[in-house]
C-alpha cells in the first residue's frame, strides 16, 4: 500500500520534472560537448570523443539507408574507404589542400554509389547484405595487390596527409613552437563535432521530409509503394547516394584527422560492422540512436575495459578476456533493450507524459466530484 | 476505343495455367465486376494487368496503347491504380502519410495546385472514404475495415482513370460493406469518366453496383453480361453451387 503510494508519487513527480523538450535536451548535450575540452584538457578523452563523433556520423548515415529504407547494407566501409582513399590519392598526386580534395572525394563516392547500387539493390534482405559486404573486402585486397603498391602503398598506406587546419595556422595566430600541436587535436575535435551536428541535422531533415516518408514506405512494403506509383528503384538509389555521401564525407575528413590512410584503418570488415553495432545499441530507424549508441559503445570500450593490469592474467590472456567481456557487455545491452537504448529512454519519457496527462485528468475529475458533492 | 482492353491473356506457372486466354474490356465510366470461385485466377488477372506479373502471352491495352510488360509504377502513372486483396498499409507511417506517398508519384503530384497543399488533398481523400479522424494514427494501430478504406484512398490519390479493386469487401461486416458500397457509388458520381473494375466474392454486394459481370472459372472466362443475366446463367450456377445429381 505504502509502496504503491510512493510509486505513484514518484511517477507523478517524475512526469513533471522530466518534462524537457527534446530539442532543449539536444542543445544542452551539444553545449556540454562544446565545453568539454575546455573544462578538461585531457587529450585522451578529447581523442575518444573525436572518434565518437566521426563514427556516430558514419552510423547515422547507415541508419538512414537501413533503418529508414530497409536496404540492409553490410558494406558501409566501402564508401568510408573510397572517401579516405580519394582524398589521399588526390593529395599524393596533385598536392591539393584538404579543403579541395575532400569535396572531390565525396563527389567520387556519390557518383560511384549508383554504379554499385543499381546492380546490388536488385537483391533483397540477406542477399543484399552479403553482396554489399563483399565489396569493401574486394577493394581491401585490391589495394594490397602488389602491382598497385606504388600507388596505394599497400598495408603501409598513404601518408602523412596534412591536417585540416595546419600547424602553421596556429603558429600565425600566436601559438609558438610546441604549443601549436595540441591545437591541431583541438581543431580536429571541433571539426568532428561540427561534422556530426551538421550531418545529423541534414539527415534528420531528409528523413522527416516527404522523401523520407517514401523511404519508410519502401521499408514497410515495397510492393505497395510500387502500387502507389513510386519508382522504388529510384528512391532506393537516392537513399543509397545520400548514405554514401555522408559515409564518404566522414571517411575523407577522418583521413585528414588520422593522417594515414591504409586498408586496415579504412576498409576493414570491422568498419562495416561498427555502424551496425552502434545503430542497434542506440535504436535502429531513429537517427539519434546511433549517436547515443556511439557514445555508449566507445565509453565502455575505452574506459571500463581499458585497464591494463589484472591479477592472474598475463598480457595476451587479458586482452582476449577483455575483448570477450566487451563483446558480452554489448550483447547483453542489445538483448536487454532490443529496440535500442535511445528508444527505450524516449518510450519511457512518453509513458511519463501519458502518466502526467492521466494525473491531470484525475485531478480534474476529483475537482468535479468534490463540486458535485458540495452541491 | 475501350479504356481497358485485355486480349487473349494467358499466364502459366510451370504446368498450371492460372489465366487461360481471357479477353475482356472496360469502358470509361463503367463498373465491371469479375467473379469466380477460389482459384479462378481473378487476382492473377489483376496482377497481370497492373504489371506485378508478366503474362506468358496476350496483350493489355490501356487507352489504345499496349502496356503489357511495363513496370508497375509506370502503369500506375499511366492511370491504372489498384488495391490489394490482403491490406498492405505502410505500418510505420501515419494514415495520412500513407496517402501522401501516392502523391509523391509523378501522377499523384500532377494536379496539386499551389493553394492546395499535399496535406490538404490527402485529408480530403481521407474524408471521402470516411477515416479522416484517424489521420495521425500510425497505420499499425488501425483496424482492418479502416485499412480497406485506406487502401482505396491510397489508390484514389494517384487520380486513376481506371480503378481496380481487389476484393474490397473482404473481411468487412455488413455495416462496413454498405458504407463502402455507398462511397464507391459516390466516387463514381463524382468522377463519372473513371472506369472501375472490381474483383469480389460477395456477390450480394457486388451485384448492387456493377453494370457488367465477367465470370472466371479455372482461369477461363465462362460468361459475361448484365448482373441479372449472370444470376440466371446455368453454367455460373453450376460453377458456384455444383450440379444436381
Amino acid at each position: 500500500m505504502v509502496i504503491h503510494y510512493l510509486k505513484r508519487a514518484y511517477s507523478s513527480f517524475a512526469a513533471h520534472v522530466f518534462d524537457i523538450p527534446p530539442r532543449l535536451l539536444a542543445l544542452l548535450l551539444f553545449m556540454l560537448l562544446i565545453f568539454l575540452p575546455i573544462t578538461k584538457p585531457d587529450d585522451y578523452i578529447q581523442r575518444m570523443f573525436r572518434d565518437i563523433f566521426f563514427f556516430a556520423t558514419l552510423a547515422a548515415s547507415w541508419d538512414l539507408l537501413v533503418g529508414r529504407t530497409g536496404q540492409i547494407s553490410l558494406g558501409h566501409a566501402l564508401f568510408f574507404g573510397i572517401g579516405a582513399y580519394g582524398t589521399a590519392l588526390l593529395y599524393k598526386y596533385f598536392g591539393f589542400p584538404p579543403w579541395v580534395t575532400i569535396p572531390i572525394a565525396v563527389l567520387i563516392g556519390v557518383s560511384i554509389s549508383p554504379l554499385i547500387g543499381s546492380p546490388c539493390l536488385r537483391a533483397k534482405g540477406p542477399y543484399l547484405a552479403l553482396v554489399t559486404m563483399v565489396l569493401p573486402l574486394i577493394l581491401n585486397t585490391l589495394f594490397k595487390y602488389s602491382p598497385l603498391l606504388p600507388i596505394t602503398g599497400g598495408e603501409r598506406g598513404i601518408g602523412p596527409l596534412p591536417p585540416l587546419i595546419p600547424v602553421e595556422f596556429f603558429r600565425t595566430i600566436g601559438f609558438s613552437g610546441r604549443k601549436a600541436y595540441p591545437m591541431v587535436d583541438l581543431a580536429n575535435y571541433y571539426l568532428g563535432l561540427v561534422l556530426l551536428c551538421a550531418s545529423s541535422i541534414i539527415l534528420y531533415k531528409i528523413a522527416n521530409s516527404k522523401t523520407g516518408m517514401v523511404f519508410v514506405s519502401i521499408l514497410d512494403d515495397d510492393l505497395a509503394s510500387k502500387a502507389c506509383g513510386i519508382n522504388v528503384t529510384r528512391y532506393k538509389l537516392i537513399a543509397f547516394a545520400i548514405s554514401s555521401l555522408f559515409a564518404a564525407l566522414t571517411g575523407a575528413t577522418y583521413a585528414h584527422v588520422i593522417t594515414i590512410v591504409n586498408p586496415s584503418g579504412f576498409l576493414d570488415i570491422t568498419l562495416s560492422f561498427l555502424p551496425v553495432i552502434l545503430t542497434f545499441l542506440g535504436g535502429i530507424g531513429t537517427l539519434y540512436g546511433p549517436l547515443v549508441g556511439a557514445h555508449i559503445y566507445f565509453i565502455i570500450h575505452r574506459y571500463v575495459l581499458q585497464t591494463t593490469h589484472i591479477p592472474y592474467l598475463t598480457g595476451t590472456q587479458w586482452t582476449f578476456t577483455r575483448d570477450l567481456i566487451f563483446a558480452a557487455v554489448v550483447i547483453i545491452l542489445i538483448i536487454k533493450w532490443p529496440r535500442g537504448i535511445a528508444r527505450f529512454v524516449t518510450d519511457k519519457l512518453q509513458d511519463l507524459e501519458e502518466a502526467r496527462d492521466l494525473d491531470e485528468r484525475g485531478k480534474w475529475i476529483w475537482k468535479k466530484y468534490k463540486k458535485e458533492k458540495t452541491k | 476505343m475501350h479504356l481497358l482492353e485485355v486480349e487473349n491473356l494467358t499466364k502459366r506457372f510451370g504446368g498450371l495455367t492460372a489465366v487461360n486466354n481471357v479477353s475482356f474490356h472496360a469502358d470509361e465510366g463503367e463498373i465491371v465486376g469479375i467473379i469466380g470461385p477460389n482459384g479462378a485466377g481473378k487476382t492473377t488477372l489483376f496482377n497481370l494487368i497492373s504489371g506485378f506479373l508478366k503474362p506468358t502471352s496476350g496483350t493489355v491495352k490501356f487507352k489504345g496503347e499496349i502496356i503489357t510488360g511495363l513496370a508497375p509504377h509506370k502503369i500506375v502513372n499511366r492511370g491504372i491504380a489498384r488495391t490489394f486483396q490482403v491490406v498492405r498499409p505502410f505500418r510505420h507511417l501515419p494514415v495520412i502519410a500513407n496517402v501522401m506517398v501516392s502523391m509523391k508519384s509523378p501522377r499523384g503530384a500532377r494536379k496539386i495546385e499551389w493553394l492546395k497543399t499535399i496535406e490538404r488533398k490527402a485529408l480530403d481523400l481521407l474524408e471521402d472514404v470516411g477515416i479522416s479522424e484517424l489521420m495521425l494514427e500510425p497505420a499499425e494501430n488501425v483496424g482492418h475495415g479502416d485499412l480497406k478504406r485506406l487502401e482505396m484512398a491510397r489508390a484514389l490519390a494517384t487520380e486513376p482513370d481506371l480503378l481496380m479493386l481487389d476484393e474490397p469487401f473482404g473481411g468487412l461486416n455488413p455495416l462496413e460493406t454498405d458504407y463502402l458500397i455507398k462511397s464507391i457509388l459516390r466516387m463514381h458520381l463524382d468522377e463519372p469518366s473513371r472506369g472501375i473494375v472490381i474483383v469480389e466474392h460477395k456477390l450480394y454486394a457486388l451485384m448492387k453496383i456493377v453494370q457488367r459481370v465477367i465470370v472466371l472459372h479455372q482461369g477461363e472466362k465462362i460468361a459475361e453480361g448484365k448482373p441479372e443475366e449472370i444470376a440466371k446463367n446455368e453454367r455460373v450456377i453450376e460453377v458456384y453451387m455444383g450440379r444436381e445429381m
